[in-house]
């Protein structure tokens, strides 16, 4: 079966965090994007970012519930592994706030 | 002479790159036919060895009875006739043949549409005055050995200053940006080839979706994948190659991350401190899709497709 993991599964448990993650954090990224994607980060009223926040804090919480190699084939980080990826991720868009939601 | 004795020693590429040796002309020159080779060591070692692993047989696009064919015609090229450069939210050419003229000193990546018929040079012209970079990257114009040093040592072949493109800075953005290159550098080998994928695919409702989705200066539409098959044809992997970096330990994210720490690294320090990366050309494209990208135009008003490059399958 063809297409991107959220293509293939949009109903999928990290279809969102995977598919804006692959859009601003992959090779194939702008250069400008990942100040796009900090600034989406910071829009309250965006539906698709409070999911993708959501879906971020469960995969940090628990990184071996990430559909295995999926993350790693959408985005290609150089980072090592899906979990320091995901760590520089919320740091660099969420800063100090505490991973584990109220 | 194998590929293994092209590669290695003073002969390798990083050696620096040396012309074939000219063989002096025979008594009888006007009888005597000498072909020169034109590729370097490397070029020459980079296509036999794609040649060998992948089968690229270097077919012009068309000759085969697996290429596409429209719906309402047996040409392969129809798409490309019926393109329009405002659907895909690109400039109107003008003259393209005398846009191409006159730049293909200074940007290269226009000689591959130099011989080619006029509906083709239009599509490269429309798309050369654009926002996007992939007859930039991934067509015909960059070489087997190109790709390979893309993938390997992230060299742009966007970036004309051979300084910077050997300390791996990106060609199109400004500065001294790091170039960036997924774990495998992919082309359309084939001029003919890349213009009907691209016209054929942005005709498709994925990607009409993603080009005419409400403006925001902060979001724009997911990637896109179409089988290649349903914009080339049966026959559309074969004008497809790519090289992919080897894994490192088994891994493709440390092989990632090696490549990182050997660009990091000084040159003078990386023997000994770093793994050189390595790769290998892509066995296959059958099977495999074209990936649109898709990013905000020049104007600020608007999507384009900011590339699109052919994909192997998956391995899993």
């Amino acid at each position: 079966m063809t297409g991107f993991y959220w293509e293939r599964y949009p109903d999928g448990l990290f279809a969102t965090l995977i598919g804006v993650a692959a859009t601003y954090c992959s090779p194939d990224a702008d250069a400008d994007d990942y100040d796009r994607l900090k600034r989406l980060a910071k829009r309250e009223d965006n539906q698709q970012m409070r999911v993708f926040k959501a879906e971020l804090r469960r995969a940090l919480a628990d990184p071996s519930q990430l559909p295995a190699g999926e993350l790693d084939e959408a985005v290609e980080y150089d980072d090592g592994s899906d979990e320091k990826f995901l760590r520089r991720l919320w740091h660099d868009l969420y800063g100090n706030e505490p991973i584990a939601g109220s | 002479m194998g590929v293994g004795e092209l590669r290695g020693g003073a002969d390798d590429p990083e050696h620096g790159d040396r012309p074939e040796r000219h063989h002096p002309r025979a008594p009888d020159a006007e009888a005597a036919q000498v072909r020169v080779e034109p590729r370097s060591r490397a070029e020459y070692a980079a296509d036999l060895e794609q040649r060998a692993v992948s089968g690229w047989d270097q077919r012009p696009f068309g000759s085969s009875a697996g290429d596409r064919r429209s719906e309402s015609s047996a040409e392969p090229l129809e798409p490309v006739r019926r393109f329009e450069p405002g659907r895909a939210h690109l400039p109107n050419p003008g003259d393209a043949v005398t846009y191409l003229d006159a730049r293909r000193g200074e940007r290269p990546w226009l000689a591959a549409a130099r011989d080619c018929r006029p509906e083709v040079q239009r599509l490269f012209a429309a798309l050369d005055q654009g926002g996007g970079h992939s007859h930039i990257r991934h067509e015909g114009w960059v070489t087997e050995d190109m790709n390979r040093r893309r993938v390997v040592y992230l060299e742009d072949p966007a970036q004309l200053d051979p300084a910077k493109r050997a300390a791996g800075i990106d060609g199109l953005k400004p500065g001294e940006y790091l170039h960036r290159c997924r774990q495998t550098a992919t082309r359309i080998v084939d001029p003919d080839a890349f213009a009907t994928a691209f016209a054929t695919g942005v005709e498709h409702p994925k990607v009409r979706a993603a080009l005419e989705a409400t403006f925001d200066p902060d979001d724009k539409p997911a990637p896109v994948q179409l089988p290649i098959g349903e914009l080339l044809g049966s026959d559309g992997h074969r004008y497809c190659t790519g090289w992919r970096l080897e894994p490192v330990d088994g891994s493709m994210a440390a092989a990632r991350k090696s490549r990182e720490a050997w660009m990091a690294t000084p040159a003078e320090k990386r023997a000994s401190n770093v793994s050189e990366p390595r790769a290998q050309p892509v066995e296959t494209f059958e099977g495999g899709v074209a990936v649109f990208v898709f990013g905000h135009n020049s104007r600020g008003d608007g999507y384009e497709v900011v590339t699109m490059y052919p994909r192997p399958p998956a391995q899993h």
